[in-house]
């Protein structure tokens, strides 16, 4: 019986330094990175996954959207073969998305908390790989709310911005919503495309409240943004040839959509109000504003305003002819020559 | 709420029980002690090991009469403890130790085939992560040991298979609920599998 039980022992303690072990990071290899770093910060412990050629020590940091996006969404095909060949990329599970874990209240969430988690993640990276190291920061949908944010916070760590279909007026969307539907239906009943689709569109739209923000109207045309997608790439708008990451093991999937489910409900109310574009002027750093020609969830309207409210001398816009909200799934190609020409002119 | 209706089912489960009990103070520890060791996870993004004891509390058997011949069928009271390691072996980001200690009822039939359902309060949860490092205004600091305790209640429901005086005394196959609480801003519930073997070290065959 001792002997059975020394060995249960035993066993356990192997095991035990076993993942101990596997929990330290590996050896970084700056050509070819590969490591997980948390970032601890005002109660939340977030990841940060780094992948890619760390050999300039420049690295792009990428904000998921959401919120309760996951930050290795964006690895896909392209990020791994082209732009993690020039530089490291950083995806970054935000506070209370994807692998995050914590312990604060509803106060601990906010843009403000948020927008500094992202410069200390900046901090974090000095840290590890040296203070020499350069950054560009992109923000996806939410992640261009957050983004903006940050930089309004401080922008002297970062060499250019990239605003990918981002949000950085999220009080604009709803009634940009009632006028981008209406818009969009008339076109597409004008080329005889799912008339009848859009037709039900149009309803739905007038059955909204088209004079101020209401939540429940919000949902509805925010999920119908995504389905008007669906719509354009079954009539051929966008394109069907899609590049998406493949995360199926890299997060637990109950954990992720638990945290999802919580953190949307909380920064709904936080989103709601937010519109950076009165202080747009004061991101001076060199800019990239890339955005889908037929985004319904963040209409096209944005990138102009975005374009238009900039304060850097260096911006550039890029409409992606054949792609709704994300860019860089349907249209990679050109997504990843746009930024790697854009890190390339700046770092 | 929770904790009264817990405790007040305790109460009358282990009251109905004593009721009709059979004395087992004539067992020693080892007698009334099982040991299990098994898989625990949701195999696709969580896996790990599990062992644990059940200590036999209370037992009532019910003799029923039937034209076949007498059936026996088993209730068991048992306090059950619990220590287990799990991850995710692809990202590393979902590495905890976890300990559990609670009650469990079991009723096996005659041909020894078990259903019980286990209520473990008391638990600990602790996370364990890859390199971190802690942000302070501009002070950042590898933090040694990363990862966080959680306070960590499991519930879990199961089928088993009971194998009378051998070593190797029984299989089981359990759903088990774990909860870490407090998650980020509550409380994250973690469904499992859990499938091993119970053994002991008195019966020799």
């Amino acid at each position: 019986m001792e002997k059975i039980n020394a060995k249960i022992v035993e066993g356990m303690i192997v095991l035990l330094i076993v993942f101990t072990f596997s929990s330290c990071s590996q050896d970084s290899d700056l050509d070819n990175l590969s490591d997980t770093v948390y970032l601890r910060h005002k109660d939340a412990d977030m990841p940060a996954y780094i992948y890619g050629n760390g050999s300039e020590k420049l690295f792009l940091i990428t904000l998921h959207g959401g919120p309760g996006g996951l930050g290795l969404g964006f690895r896909n095909d392209m990020f791994k073969g082209r732009i993690e060949k020039e530089c490291a990329v950083v995806y970054f599970d935000q506070r209370g998305s994807g692998m995050s874990q914590g312990s604060y209240t509803e106060d601990g969430i906010s843009i403000d908390i948020m927008a500094e988690d992202v410069l200390a993640l900046v901090k974090v990276l000095k840290k590890k790989y040296g203070d020499d190291s350069r950054f560009f920061l992109l923000g996806h949908s939410w992640g261009g709310t957050l983004g903006s944010a940050a930089l309004l916070k401080d922008q002297n760590d970062f060499l250019g911005w990239i605003e990918l279909d981002g949000a950085h007026n999220a009080s604009g969307i709803y009634l940009e919503y009632i006028a981008n539907f209406e818009r969009v239906a008339n076109e597409q009943i004008a080329l005889e495309n799912s008339v009848d689709y859009w037709e039900s569109v149009k309803d739905l739209v007038q059955s909204a409240d088209n004079n101020e923000y209401n939540d429940d109207d919000f949902m509805k045309l925010n999920r119908e943004a995504f389905e008007a997608e669906n719509k354009l790439r079954d009539d051929g708008l966008i394109t069907r040839e899609e590049d998406y990451s493949d995360i199926a093991f890299d997060y637990n999937i109950f954990t992720a959509f638990w945290n999802t489910g919580v953190i949307q409900a909380i920064e709904r109310r936080v989103f709601e109000d937010v519109d950076y574009t009165d202080q747009l002027s004061e991101i001076t750093i060199p800019s990239l504003i890339l955005w889908g020609k037929y985004d319904m969830v963040v209409p096209t309207t944005f990138a102009q305003e975005a374009f238009d409210n900039i304060g850097s001398t260096s911006k550039k816009l890029v409409i992606f002819e054949e792609s709704g909200h994300s860019p860089n799934v349907t249209e990679p190609e050109l997504f990843a020559s746009e930024v790697i020409q854009f890190m390339n002119e700046h770092k | 709420m929770n904790l009264k209706l817990l405790a007040a089912l305790l109460f009358f489960g282990v009251a109905s029980i004593t009721a009709q009990e059979e004395p087992l103070s004539d067992l020693s520890f080892l007698d009334r002690t099982e040991f299990k060791v098994g898989y625990t996870g949701n195999i696709l993004w969580n896996n790990g090991l599990q062992v644990g004891a059940e200590y036999l509390l209370l037992e009532k058997i019910k003799v029923k009469q039937r034209k076949k011949g007498p059936k026996s069928i088993i209730h068991q009271l048992l306090l059950d403890g619990n220590l287990g390691v799990s991850t995710n072996f692809s990202s590393r980001t979902d590495t905890g130790v976890f300990t559990n200690f609670g009650v469990m009822w079991r009723r096996t039939n005659p041909k020894g085939k078990q259903l019980s359902i286990g209520i473990n309060p008391l638990g600990y949860y602790r996370s364990f992560l890859p390199e971190t490092y802690e942000v302070d205004g501009n002070d950042v600091n590898k933090v040694f040991l990363p990862g966080r305790g959680y306070y960590a209640p499991a519930l879990s429901i199961g089928l088993g298979r009971d194998r009378k005086g051998k070593v190797i005394s029984g299989r089981y196959f359990n759903l088990n609920l774990r909860l870490r609480t407090p998650y980020n801003t509550g409380t994250l519930p973690a469904i499992s599998l859990q499938y091993g073997i119970r053994f002991n070290f008195t019966k020799k065959r």
